[in-house]
């Protein structure tokens, strides 16, 4: 952990939990304790099923945790919002506008907007919030190598392309966090890795923080990211699945 | 926030003409429901309002008849005038007595003509055109000035005879053409008089002096009554109970208040069977609507989670589906509307040859276009608010995952 950042805390989450339940099966993620600083590279490795995306969409305030001791976002230094109070009080715009201010996120597959081009995909949240044509788009769509797409509605382009749009659309309007979610698993292993680490290059060059999930750490293990400790335990007869994560 | 709902209003646009195909079988689907309903309403207004302009506007339609003759002073005639729902009346003298000889420069013989009692305000004559007056200005029927050759402010020489005592009298008189009656009024061959002139005429028969046109004969008439009345009730609606008055009062008289009576029946029945209809169509037309907009947010639930994603609210994501709802109900209308007016076109051009002019079998007022307009796009928001707020309610976390 690195206590001592500069920067400050981003989240602080203490006994967050969800638990769900659907056909006598039930799967419950329990966050003891978790702390993450303005500026971390995150990643959360394991199987699909083990609560990764249960986890992210919490981060992302758009899955109510069912139990909630103290979750906290400081989108910057000046301003903490208390995420359980919200959701309590039903203070969903609330959430919305704090995701379309701070927070980028990448999908699995790409949840681009097919009636938009690729400009326009990148440059939603900016035009959501006003934000002048000042050249983001263009230099982000150079970076990702996506300069000749702009003009192309997503059906274009090929599933690798789309990722990196999607990655170009979180980035756009330099939000403080981006959340990724298997953001290369619809991808073919080869460019995966080149997708990866395009992408936590560019999030380290402007200084965001980021929470990566993915079921493989070797794609990632290089790229100098900390892993969230989790584990899972599941009941003999495997009707029961918990997983705890702290960090 | 007014940025937000023009991105939305933009977005929600981009994505239904991008979907062109989709879109195109909703405003189908809406305008198969929508045009039939307009035309059957087309038809069923035309129908009946051409029924009730032929009675609003032949006056024939609103006189009431004395049958037989009778004896009427014109105190009684003074005071039925005084009601509200006549609107003309005249009294009438013996149809044995009406009659004139009249011959013009123009023609070459002597005509016989029918001489009705008239005055200003008669519906038979052009209310534009002076009515007769006096003992010297008539008005002729259409058909009466075409066989003397004869127009308004034309002279014409009226003559008459009788058997006073023992001897044959014939005397002439000088009459002006005041105007010519239109001929849809009166088809026959007539001349409409003053009163004042019809009595002199059958003064003169009776054998009575008429001093004002300097004819002799035994002492003027004194009590003067008259054998019947030419009544026009104010609109048909007043016929049945003009018609009940006199019934009341031992007159029996003839109307074509049966005619009237069995448009209203019409109207009624005909009123019915479109109710029924319309609203058999309406819930359909409403359930294909809603069904259409209800699955079309379901369609859309990932792309509005992605919305909902990056930061959109509530409201935004409800007014999504409204502004696409709105979309087709418009084009939906429009297209119905085009559906309408090729089918009432054609219904009216092949009835036409069976029509007086202007006369439509199938019309509607721009009013209805507006009321079916209001009505759709009414329940197109309605659909579409509630497929919204079903849409809003979903966790996106739960619409991002369905795939």
């Amino acid at each position: 952990m690195q206590e001592n950042s500069p920067s400050g805390v981003i989240y602080q989450l203490k006994d967050v939990a969800k638990t769900r339940s659907s056909n006598g099966y039930s799967f419950g993620l329990r966050v003891p304790s978790l702390r993450i600083q303005r500026g971390e590279k995150i990643a959360l490795i394991g199987e699909s099923g083990c609560g990764k995306s249960t986890l992210l969409d919490m981060l992302a305030f758009i899955l109510q945790p069912s139990d909630i001791g103290n979750f906290s976002f400081h989108a910057d230094s000046n301003t903490a919002v208390d995420i359980g109070l919200a959701w309590r009080k039903h203070r969903r715009n609330r959430l919305a506008a704090l995701r379309k201010a701070h927070m980028g996120y990448v999908m699995q597959t790409g949840g681009l907007l097919p009636y938009l081009n690729i400009y326009d995909n990148i440059n939603l949240s900016r035009q959501m919030l006003g934000m002048k044509d000042d050249g983001t788009v263009e230099t982000l769509a150079r970076e990702l190598g996506l300069t000749r797409h702009l003009k192309k509605l997503p059906d274009a382009l090929s599933t690798g392309e789309r990722q990196r749009v999607a990655i170009g659309r979180a980035l756009a309007h330099r939000p403080a966090i981006i959340i990724a979610d298997e953001p290369t698993a619809s991808v073919d292993p080869f460019a995966a890795e080149k997708i990866m680490s395009l992408f936590i290059g560019m999030v380290e060059e402007r200084n965001i923080t980021v929470i990566v999930a993915s079921h493989a750490w070797r794609h990632i293990k290089q790229l100098g990211l900390r892993r969230l400790a989790h584990h899972t335990r599941r009941s003999k007869d495997g009707r029961m699945t918990e997983t705890v994560v702290s960090g | 926030m007014l940025r937000q709902k023009r991105q939305t209003l933009a977005l929600a646009s981009r994505d239904y003409f991008h979907e062109w195909q989709i879109s195109i079988c909703f405003v189908l689907a809406l305008a198969a429901v929508l045009g039939p309903m307009l035309v059957l309403f087309g038809l069923k207004f035309g129908i009946v309002g051409t029924m009730i302009d032929e009675l609003v506007e032949n006056p024939a339609k609103r006189e009431i008849r004395p049958v037989g003759s009778g004896h009427y002073d014109r105190v009684w005639i003074d005071s039925l005038r005084k009601r509200d729902d006549v609107a003309f009346i005249v009294p009438r003298i013996r149809s044995i007595a009406s009659t004139l000889s009249v011959s013009s420069e123009q023609a070459g013989r002597i005509l016989q003509f029918e001489v009705i009692p008239s005055a200003k305000g008669d519906p038979l004559l052009d209310p534009q055109l002076e009515p007769p007056s006096g003992m010297d200005r008539v008005v002729l029927s259409a058909s009466a000035a075409k066989k003397l050759q004869v127009s308004a402010g034309d002279h014409i020489e009226g003559s008459l005879q009788r058997r006073f005592r023992g001897r044959k009298e014939r005397v002439a008189m000088d009459l002006q053409v005041a105007a010519v009656a239109p001929a849809t009024g009166f088809r026959r061959d007539g001349l409409f008089a003053s009163v004042m002139l019809v009595e002199a005429l059958e003064d003169f028969r009776d054998g009575h002096a008429v001093p004002a046109l300097g004819w002799e004969g035994s002492s003027a008439v004194q009590a003067r009554s008259y054998t019947g009345f030419r009544l026009y009730a104010r609109s048909i609606y007043d016929v049945a109970a003009l018609s009940d008055s006199f019934d009341r009062s031992g007159i029996e008289v003839r109307t074509q208040a049966a005619d009237i009576e069995s448009v209203r029946r019409m109207d009624n029945t005909l009123s019915a069977i479109y109710w029924a209809i319309a609203l058999i169509g309406l819930g359909g037309f409403s359930l294909s609507l809603g069904a259409s907009l209800w699955a079309n947010v379901d369609r859309k639930r990932k792309e509005l989670s992605v919305l909902r994603l990056v930061g959109f609210r509530t409201g935004d994501i409800i007014l999504f589906p409204v502004v696409q709802g709105l979309y087709t109900a418009v084009f939906g209308w429009a297209l119905a509307c085009g559906i309408y007016l090729a089918a009432a076109w054609s219904i009216n051009f092949m009835l036409a040859p069976q029509l007086e002019t202007a006369q439509k079998i199938c019309r509607l007022l721009p009013e209805h276009y507006a009321i079916a307009l209001a009505i759709t796009a009414g329940a197109s928001i309605l659909a579409a608010i509630l497929a919204g707020i079903r849409a809003a309610r979903v966790e996106p976390s739960e619409g991002l995952r369905e795939i």
